[in-house]
């Protein structure tokens, strides 16, 4: 049965975006264009045999995996939320997890298509210097790295509304992402910005995808983001809780 | 009569606040009981643990004899908000047909209730821009899809035009002929006087009196005067014995228990006074005799 409603409850969701895209549209075009923007000015240099411009996937794709992910269920939960269509939800025979998954779910395909556009963009420059299968891995690697950040685009979301959670998510993608070097490489940056970016995970996200397509190990990468689901799931769940009584 | 909705003992608090303190309450099929009570009087607490929202801290509640927290025994229940907000991107045939899929019904039990209900004109129509009586059906629907044993309706005909209160009023007695429970809470006593078979009063996260609305009326001596007056609501509620006020057209309600007394008074203040009636109470001057006698 469960299949069967989330079938329909991702229906649901994937309408919502395509009849109503403003939001996914500015998650998708900000970090495209940036991209555009950087991979033409800088995409041909070149460091460890991988071009600039396909470093920037990894680490724009990161971004804008992150930006659609963070973005999307967060606002989408409060919203739902404040029109009681949340309520709705709850109290249907429908187990909550099967609703909240919807949402996560549906923002995945506007996260490849973050991606795809990217790796068009790159390939259009002529900067893109990746064989197939790395590509898959990396797309593979960001889209499942991003899923802890939906869980936490869901804590903030049963906590504030939609206005502020837009406002909220968004104080933190930025300034992360830019600490990150999800923008600009760290090795240009302060060394703060260095020490700072080892403790976020959208850090590691981005040099997990590096990984993918220059080599390099990934074992801590993999555990930091372990543990940031672990916390953003029970956060997520707290949340709920909260927002629920 | 089969019991589709059994709370006992139920106890729920919010900190040092006990919003529910050891509430009984049945419903069964087909019947439809109204809960009435002032604000703050525990009554979205208990709907909110009959729908499962909250637990009950102490006692039970059971919905034909599950547990409401337990997802698949919320599919025996429908439920109507006062005011929901549809996502502005469905339409109305996929709502309906979402909430059958959810209850674990066919995607084609949808269209029998969209034809019940005069929405099938309306499938195509995106729910946000239906009007107000049109959402109203609409949650009704979606509610009613499941076949639901019990159906908890919290203000459903707040905002609703006469003809739009007596169709949904109208649908729904054809459910209950059905076996279909009802649990209503409204504001609108009058009409809870009308439609339910019995009356819940809660005051203070108690049951304060329970019977059928023409048991609770015929329990206090009250009576309502009826009057034109220029006198302002305010001095009104401060007249004696009043213990309910309420305008309907020209025209104010006054329940008391004491007609002479304050007809004495408000010819007094007021010989401008016109349209003057006494009447035996309605329900809705019981019910606040009733809150004002158990607060005393």
């Amino acid at each position: 049965m469960n299949t069967k409603v989330f079938g329909v409850e991702l229906a649901d969701e994937l309408r919502g975006i395509v009849r109503e895209p403003a939001a996914l549209f500015f998650s998708i075009v900000m970090p495209v264009a940036f991209f555009a923007l950087f991979v033409s000015l800088f995409g041909k240099f070149s460091a460890g045999g991988v071009s600039a411009g396909t470093t920037m996937l990894a680490t724009f794709g990161a971004f804008g995996v992150i930006s659609v992910v963070l973005m999307n269920p967060g606002i989408g939960v409060a919203a739902d939320r404040e029109r009681g269509w949340l309520k709705s939800k709850q109290v249907s025979a429908v187990p909550i997890g099967v609703t909240l998954a919807a949402k996560v779910v549906a923002a995945l395909p506007y996260a490849a298509g973050v991606l795809i556009a990217m790796t068009v963009t790159a390939a259009l420059t002529g900067s893109l210097n990746a064989p197939l299968p790395a590509l898959l891995r990396l797309l593979v690697v960001l889209v499942v790295g991003a899923l802890p950040f939906a869980l936490l685009s869901l804590a903030i979301g049963f906590q504030v509304g939609a206005g502020a959670g837009a406002a909220l998510l968004n104080a933190l993608l930025i300034p992360t992402s830019v600490v990150s070097g999800l923008w600009m490489p760290l090795d240009i940056m302060p060394a703060f910005f260095r020490d700072v970016a080892r403790f976020l995970p959208n850090y590691h996200l981005s040099e997990l995808a590096r990984a993918q397509l220059a080599g390099g190990p990934v074992l801590t990468h993999v555990l930091v983001l372990l543990g940031f689901a672990i916390v953003a799931a029970v956060l997520a769940a707290v949340s709920y809780r909260h927002a629920r009584s | 009569m089969e019991t589709v909705l059994e709370v006992r003992g139920a106890r729920y608090n919010y900190g040092a606040t006990q919003a529910l303190d050891g509430v009984d309450l049945a419903v069964g099929a087909g019947e439809c009981v109204a809960l009435l009570g002032p604000n703050g009087a525990g009554k979205t607490t208990l709907v909110n643990q009959v729908i499962g929202l909250l637990p009950a801290k102490a006692g039970s509640v059971r919905v034909r004899g599950g547990d409401p927290r337990v997802a698949s025994t919320r599919r025996q229940l429908g439920v109507v908000q006062q005011s929901l907000g549809f996502p502005n991107t469905l339409k109305v045939s996929e709502l309906v047909t979402g909430a059958a899929v959810r209850a674990g019904k066919p995607r084609a039990a949808a269209g029998p209730v969209m034809a019940e209900l005069d929405l099938t004109e309306l499938a195509g129509r995106r729910a946000s821009k239906l009007s107000g009586g049109q959402k109203q059906r609409l949650q009704l629907a979606m509610a009613l899809v499941g076949d639901p044993a019990l159906l908890v309706l919290d203000e459903p005909t707040a905002g609703l035009d006469v003809p739009a209160r007596k169709r949904f009023w109208q649908i729904l007695a054809e459910r209950r002929e059905r076996g279909t429970g009802v649990l209503l809470t409204t504001h609108l006593i009058e009409e809870s006087s009308a439609v339910a078979d019995r009356v819940v009063v809660l005051a203070h996260g108690r049951v304060l009196a329970e019977g059928t609305p023409d048991e609770l009326v015929a329990r206090l001596p009250d009576r309502t005067v009826i009057a034109r007056t220029g006198l302002g609501l305010e001095r009104l509620q401060s007249l004696p014995g009043v213990v309910s006020l309420r305008n309907e057209g020209e025209h104010v309600h006054l329940g008391t228990r004491a007609p002479e007394a304050l007809l004495r008074v408000l010819l007094a203040e007021d010989p401008g006074l016109t349209g003057l009636r006494v009447e035996g109470a309605g329900l809705e001057e019981a019910v606040a005799g009733l809150i004002e006698r158990g607060a005393a």
